[in-house]
């Protein structure tokens, strides 16, 4: 065998092993474990078990059923939480898409809803529906 | 209320028919016989189509869905008969299996699998899906158009406006085919996008000469390449646009050597995906124009044919984003920079030394065993090019984070490692290409 063929070969096993052993078993066993719990569930919920949500659970049951409570005619949504962040603001946007979503704005911009989410309803709204952890509020 | 198993039943049947209807059309593209090259660009076809009927049905003032879908697909299936390529058929000459090449399918097969089981665990999470990708995609199929406010409206800047719209309209399409949508059903996507980069892979390495062994072991290799096939890359552009780079880096090949009537043609749609899915698609066909350009040196009247093909479709397709959404900045880069020299280059500083602290120690010894595999194989055109491309696209992703806003560090620790993955691909044919006179017959 030339020199060249065996310092592929062995480059190639190299990578291989490498390759290989990047995957962790006892992930991939929680992988398939958790896929096979979770499927015969509705998508809503296989979401809020994943990753997506895993910063805030009860705020992806907020948004989940904010969306549900919705009216059709919705021109867009404010949505107040405690903290503020862009993962909450992506979460929200994807939730309720297509409609419009600002996160906590200094003025809620006109027709708008407002979704309070573990805060006090704002003052000159009157509650819509009451949510898992807040409200949807709109103006008088 | 649908079960996983049922959504993903019926996502598996659609993209079977987008991928029927691909291989149809392919005839126009791959020479008869080169099945496993076939059924990957059947796909990628399939999935352009898929992708192309969203924003035409938009346009058209038709609900998007089968009836756009088969039209198109008719218009482009029919004449593809037409004009099939005929003549020499490339065979991919059938050997017995041995035990080698039994082992590197079973590693092949094994690649496939954890990436289907990494995919299809949850619904697509990343932030990339839920800020960008996935939301562009569910507004335009909720909304059944394609809303200004995505690209005017200054509290939507995190879905990146200046991006392509191909994913966004491609996940659309899935949904208006599926009729609702499913953000976990459709991560069956992603396997199936990597099944038909190993297939582009190890066919285009039989085609070039290459033992059924050695295509395998590349394939088998590429397929167990965890940076890009995790569950954190599915639902982003790096999975598809790693596909689109093999395709254009393979039919760059292809059409400056001349190996067959359809490379000119594969080049087009390469050039056209490319362009479509990520920004940087435009600038890999750039560096593809520059490939071209020293490869054809000395023959007269190559380059301008080339160059023609590779910059026309990109242009084609910036041109309809532009028309849609006007000249949008990327938002990401101070490109002012550039004229303070000085700074820059302690932001190239900052971005190599965060490169080098964020490299894990194995993967160091990965690099080590790839430039060894370089170093054994022999001089190829084709391998240079192809790893000429790589080499272009890694050094941009070097040298990028010294221009992003947020900070050099901010853009590696996100960004650099994922996107660099998308090189894979590429590095594989390259490096395979060159390995070919080592076990030629």
């Amino acid at each position: 065998m030339s020199g060249r063929k065996l310092a592929a070969l062995s480059a190639g096993a190299v990578l291989l092993v490498l390759l290989l052993t990047a995957n962790s078993p006892r992930e991939l066993g929680r992988r398939a474990e958790y896929l096979v719990r979770s499927a015969p569930l509705e998508l809503a919920a296989r979401r809020l078990g994943g990753s997506g949500a895993a910063f805030d659970r009860s705020f992806f049951v907020f948004l989940e059923t904010l969306s549900r409570r919705l009216p059709r005619d919705v021109v867009g949504v404010a949505v107040f939480t405690p903290r503020p962040s862009p993962e909450a603001l992506h979460l929200a946007s994807y939730a309720l898409a297509p409609v419009p979503v600002v996160m906590a704005p200094a003025r809620v911009p006109p027709r708008w809803l407002c979704a309070v989410y573990n805060l006090p309803p704002p003052q000159g709204f009157r509650i819509l529906a009451r949510l898992p952890g807040g409200a949807l509020l709109a103006r008088p | 209320m649908t079960g996983f198993a049922e959504a993903l039943g019926q996502v598996a049947a659609l993209l079977f028919v987008v991928a029927a209807v691909g291989w149809g059309a392919s005839a126009l593209l791959v020479p008869p016989g080169g099945r496993a090259e076939r059924i990957a660009w059947g796909f990628a076809v399939g999935l352009t189509l898929t992708g192309l009927s969203v924003p035409l049905a938009f346009a058209l003032r038709l609900h998007p869905g089968w009836l756009p879908f088969l039209i198109l697909a008719a218009l482009v299936v029919l004449p593809a008969r037409i004009l099939r390529l005929r003549g020499q058929t490339v065979s991919e000459p059938s050997a017995p299996l041995d035990g080698v090449s039994a082992i590197l399918g079973l590693v092949l097969v094994a690649g496939v699998a954890l990436y289907a089981l990494k995919a299809l665990t949850e619904p697509m999470w990343a932030n990339d899906f839920v800020a960008i990708w996935g939301l562009k995609g569910k507004t335009f199929f909720a909304e059944g158009r394609v809303p200004e406010r995505l690209f005017l409206w200054k509290a939507l800047t995190f879905t990146h406006p200046e991006y392509p719209l191909g994913i966004p309209f491609l996940y659309a399409g899935i949904a208006y085919l599926l009729g609702r949508w499913d953000d976990h059903a459709m991560a069956l996507l992603f396997p199936l996008i990597q099944v038909a980069t190993l297939l582009a892979l190890f066919g285009w390495l039989r085609r070039r000469g290459a033992t059924p062994p050695l295509a395998l072991a590349a394939a088998a290799l590429l397929s167990q390449f965890e940076p890009l096939y995790r569950g954190f890359t599915t639902g982003m552009a790096d999975v598809p646009l790693s596909l689109a780079l093999l395709l254009f880096g393979t039919s760059l090949c292809d059409r400056v050597d001349r190996t067959d009537p359809g490379a000119s043609r594969r080049l087009v749609l390469a050039s056209l995906v490319c362009a479509g899915t990520k920004n940087e698609g435009l600038f890999f066909v750039a560096a593809g124009l520059v490939v071209a350009a020293f490869s054809s040196l000395f023959r007269r009247g190559v380059f301008a044919r080339a160059a023609a093909l590779i910059v026309l479709p990109a242009a084609l397709v910036a041109a309809a984003h532009r028309l849609l959404r006007g000249h949008l900045p990327l938002s990401d880069f101070d490109f002012s920079l550039l004229r303070r020299p000085g700074e820059l280059a302690d932001r190239v500083g900052e971005t190599l030394a965060t490169v080098v602290r964020g490299t894990p120690p194995l993967a160091v010894i990965g690099l080590a065993a790839l430039a060894a595999l370089i170093a054994a194989g022999r001089g190829s055109s084709a391998g240079t090019r192809l790893l000429a491309l790589a080499a272009c696209g890694l050094s941009a992703y070097l040298f990028l984070p010294a221009l992003a806003v947020a900070g050099p560090a901010w853009l590696v620790e996100t960004a650099f490692f994922r996107t660099t993955a998308a090189l894979a691909p590429l590095v594989a044919a390259g490096v395979a290409v060159r390995l070919i006179p080592l076990w030629s017959r």
